[in-house]
C-alpha cells in the first residue's frame, strides 16, 4: 500500500491520460458513424460496409480501452483514499466521481457491444447517445464540475473542447483506415471532404471552448507563463497549432485529389498518421492538465517573466567538468538557495499535496551543478547525433553510424543519473528501484539502448524490414509523451515549474522529431524530403536545449 | 433503413501490430515513472487558523476553505501536536460546499499542525498541513 500511495500522483496522471485517449477514441469513431459512414452510405457504393466497420472497430477498441482505465483509475483512487481515510473501500465507492465512473465504464461496455454487425441507423442512434452519456459522464469529474458557485459557461466550454477533439481527434484511426478501403477517386474524395468538414466543425468547437476554458481557468497573462497549468495550456496550443498545419495540408490534399489535379490518398494517409501522433501527445497533455489546480487559483508564488526569462538564458560556458565543492561558484549558489529556503519556510502560504507527495526538500547547489553536468553532457551528446544525421541526410556516407552515438548517452546516464545508487553509490541495483526517479532514469537508458539497437541495424542494412525502421519514430514519440505526463507541484512551487518549462519544449521537439522520423519512413516524394530535414533539426534543437538547462 | 454490412476481408496490419506492442511496452513502463513533487487539485484559498497562526488553550472551532466543491463524507481533519499525539477534531456542518469545518478542545501550549485531506468532488484527493501555535488565552 505505501508504494501505490508513492506513486500515486503519477500514476493518476498517467491513467488520466490514457483514459482520455481511449475514451475521445471511442466517441469519435462513433461520430464517424454518425457523421461520415452513415450519411455517405448511398455513396460509398463499393466500400460503404468496409468504411463503417471501420467506425465500429475503433468504437469497440477505444470502448475497450475505456474500460481498463477507467477501472483502473478507480480501484487506485478507492484504494488510496480507502488507506489514507482508514475507511472501508464500499464506504469510499459511494463518492461521487466513483459512480461517474461507473457510469463511464458502463457506457462504454454497451459501445464495445452495440457496435458489432449491421451499422443500421436505429444501432448508430444508439452509439451516439451511448458516446454522449460517456462524455457527460467524463465532464461530471472536470475542473469545471468542482467549481464553486456558477459553473454552467465552464462546463459548457469544457464541454466543447471534449466534443470537438472527438469530431476531429477521436475519428482519425477510422479516417485512416477509410481511406485505404475507398475503391475509387469519387468514394476516396468523398470521405476526404466529408472528413474535412468535421475536423473544422471540431476545431471550432475546441477553440471556443480553449477560449472559456482561458478565460475562466488561466486569467490572465501571467497565468500562461507563471503557473503549471498555464504553460501546459500553451504546449497544447502550440501541438494543436502543428496539428492544424497538418490538417491544412491535409485539407489542399483532398481537394486537389478530388479535382483530379495528381494528388493521392496515399499521401493523406501519412499525414493523417503524423496527426494521430500529436493528437495522442495533445490529450495525453490534457489529462496532465486535469489533475492540476486551475492557474486563476494560484495567485501567490507565480514565476515572473524576468525570471522564465533568466532561467531559459544559457549557463556559457556549458558545465563539462565534473563540479567541485571547491569552486567558488557553488558557496555563492548555495548561499542563494538558502536564503530562498528561508523565505519559503517564512511565507504563510499552505502548501498542498497528494497523498504520497510532501515537502520539497531544502535545494543543494552540488546537486544543482551535477544535474546541469548531467543534462548538459546528454545535450552534446544529442547535438552531435542531430548534426551527424543532417551530415547523413546531405549525402556524407560515414555519419550513417550516428546511433552510436547514443551509447555515450545510455552509459552516461546509468552512471551518473543516480549517484547513490550502484555502481557509484551504496543503494545497490534492485533496492534503487524503490525510488521513481531512479526507475524513470533506468527506463531512458532502456529505451535509449533499444533504440541504438534498432536504428543502427536499420541505418547499416542490417535489418531492411519497414517496422524495425519505424521502432525509431514511435520510441521517440513515446519518450516526448512521457516528458508531458510528469505531474507538478500543486501549489505552484515555483522552482519547479521553471524546470519544466524546458521539459515542455523538449516534450513537444520528441514528438516532432518521431512524426518527422515516420514521415521520411513512410512518406515520399517531396514530404519525405523535407521530413529528412526535420528530425535531425529537432534534435539539434533538442541538444541545444539541453546544453542551454540550468536549475537555478 | 440504410444497412452497412461488415467487410469480407480485413487487410493484414502486422507492421503495426509489431508498433502497437512497442508503444503499449513504452506506455506500460510509464505508470512507474514518478517525477519528485506532485499535483491535484483542491488547494487551501483560506483557513481559520492561518499559516503560523496562534490559538488558545481549550475549544476551537477549525476551518479550512477550498477552491473547490469537495466531499466532505470522506474528507478529514486531524490535528497532531509536536510528539506527533492526535487531537481528536469532530467535523460539524459547513457553510458551503468548499469548506470544512470541525471543533477541537486544544489541551496543552505548544507546536501544533492542522492535518487536512480532502476529496474533490472531480475525483482528485489532496492533503496538507497548516503549522499553528497553541497559547494560554
Amino acid at each position: 500500500m505505501d508504494t501505490l500511495v508513492d506513486i500515486f500522483g503519477y500514476l493518476t496522471v498517467v491513467l488520466n491520460g490514457i483514459n482520455l485517449v481511449a475514451m475521445t477514441m471511442a466517441f469519435g469513431s462513433v461520430l464517424f458513424l454518425t457523421c461520415l459512414a452513415l450519411p455517405l452510405a448511398p455513396q460509398l457504393k463499393l466500400s460503404a460496409d468496409a468504411v463503417a466497420e471501420a467506425g465500429a472497430r475503433y468504437a469497440r477498441w477505444g470502448g475497450i480501452a475505456t474500460v481498463i482505465a477507467t477501472l483502473s483509475s478507480l480501484t487506485l483512487n478507492a484504494l488510496v483514499l480507502s488507506g489514507t481515510l482508514e475507511m472501508p473501500v464500499l464506504q469510499v465507492a459511494g463518492a461521487f466521481f466513483i459512480e461517474a465512473g461507473i457510469v463511464q465504464v458502463l457506457a462504454a461496455i454497451a459501445i464495445v457491444v452495440v457496435a458489432r454487425g449491421h451499422m443500421t441507423r436505429p444501432r448508430v442512434a444508439v452509439l451516439t447517445a451511448l458516446a454522449l452519456v460517456m462524455l457527460v459522464a467524463s465532464l461530471a469529474t472536470s475542473h469545471a464540475a468542482a467549481r464553486p458557485g456558477e459553473r454552467v459557461w465552464m462546463l459548457l466550454a469544457t464541454f466543447s473542447h471534449i466534443l470537438g477533439a472527438g469530431l476531429w481527434l477521436g475519428g482519425l484511426p477510422a479516417f485512416l483506415s477509410s481511406l485505404g478501403q475507398a475503391q475509387s477517386r469519387d468514394e476516396g474524395a468523398a470521405i476526404g471532404q466529408r472528413y474535412s468538414l468535421m475536423s473544422i466543425t471540431g476545431v471550432i468547437l475546441i477553440v471556443l471552448g480553449a477560449i472559456g476554458i482561458s478565460i475562466g481557468f488561466i486569467g490572465g497573462l501571467q497565468g500562461f507563463y507563471g503557473t503549471a497549468y498555464g504553460a501546459m495550456a500553451v504546449t497544447k496550443g502550440v501541438m494543436l497549432g502543428i496539428l492544424l498545419l497538418l490538417g491544412l495540408g491535409n485539407f489542399r490534399t483532398i481537394r486537389r485529389f478530388a479535382a483530379g489535379q495528381g494528388e493521392s490518398l496515399t499521401r493523406v494517409r501519412r499525414f493523417v498518421e503524423v496527426e494521430i501522433a500529436f493528437a495522442i501527445a495533445i490529450l495525453l497533455a490534457a489529462g496532465s492538465i486535469t489533475s492540476q489546480p486551475p492557474a486563476s487559483d494560484l495567485t501567490d508564488d507565480r514565476a515572473t517573466w524576468a525570471e522564465v526569462v533568466e532561467r531559459m538564458t544559457p549557463v556559457i560556458p556549458p558545465r563539462l567538468e565534473s563540479p567541485s565543492h571547491d569552486s567558488l561558484a557553488i558557496p555563492a549558489l548555495q548561499e542563494k538557495l538558502d536564503k530562498e529556503w528561508r523565505d519559503q519556510q517564512a511565507s504563510n502560504r499552505p502548501q498542498a499535496f497528494v497523498p504520497g507527495a510532501g515537502e520539497l526538500p531544502p535545494r543543494n547547489a552540488d546537486d544543482i551543478a551535477w544535474s546541469e553536468y548531467n543534462h548538459h553532457w546528454a545535450g552534446l551528446v544529442v547535438l552531435l547525433v542531430g548534426l551527424f544525421a543532417l551530415l547523413e541526410r546531405a549525402g556524407v556516407r560515414w555519419a550513417k553510424h550516428w546511433p552510436l552515438l547514443f551509447l555515450i548517452l545510455a552509459g552516461f546516464l546509468f552512471l551518473r543519473s543516480d549517484p547513490e545508487t550502484w555502481p557509484m553509490g551504496n543503494v545497490g541495483f534492485w533496492d534503487s528501484f524503490r525510488d521513481p526517479e531512479v526507475v524513470q532514469h533506468r527506463t531512458f537508458v532502456v529505451l535509449i539502448v533499444a533504440f541504438t539497437v534498432f536504428e543502427w541495424g536499420v541505418r547499416t542494412g542490417r535489418w531492411k524490414n519497414q517496422a524495425l525502421a519505424l521502432v525509431f519514430p514511435v520510441l521517440t514519440t513515446v519518450g516526448g509523451d512521457l516528458l508531458l505526463t510528469h505531474n507538478h507541484a500543486i501549489s505552484n512551487i515555483k522552482e519547479q515549474l521553471l524546470i519544466e518549462l524546458s521539459h515542455l519544449f523538449l516534450a513537444v521537439l520528441g514528438v516532432a522529431a518521431g512524426a518527422a522520423r515516420w514521415m521520411q519512413i513512410r512518406g515520399s516524394g517531396r514530404d519525405a524530403r523535407w521530413a529528412g530535414w526535420i528530425w535531425p533539426t529537432c534534435f539539434v534543437l533538442v541538444g541545444l536545449l539541453l546544453l542551454a538547462y540550468r536549475e537555478a | 433503413m440504410s444497412t452497412v454490412r461488415p467487410p469480407v476481408s480485413r487487410p493484414t496490419r502486422r507492421p503495426f501490430l509489431f508498433l502497437g506492442l512497442a508503444a503499449l511496452a513504452g506506455a506500460a513502463l510509464a505508470p512507474l515513472l514518478v517525477p519528485a513533487a506532485a499535483q491535484a487539485h483542491a488547494i487551501v484559498i483560506d483557513s481559520n487558523p492561518k499559516v503560523n497562526d496562534t490559538l488558545g488553550v481549550g475549544g476551537n472551532v477549525l476551518k479550512v476553505h477550498f477552491n473547490s466543491r469537495i466531499d466532505r463524507a470522506r474528507s478529514k481533519l486531524t490535528v497532531i501536536a509536536a510528539d506527533k499525539t492526535e487531537v481528536p477534531v469532530t467535523l460539524s456542518e459547513s457553510p458551503d460546499d468548499e469548506t470544512l469545518v470541525g471543533q477541537v478542545t486544544l489541551p496543552f501550549t505548544g507546536s501544533y499542525k492542522l492535518r487536512w485531506q480532502v476529496l474533490a468532488v472531480d475525483g482528485h484527493t489532496t492533503r496538507g498541513d497548516i503549522p499553528f501555535t497553541v497559547t494560554q488565552p
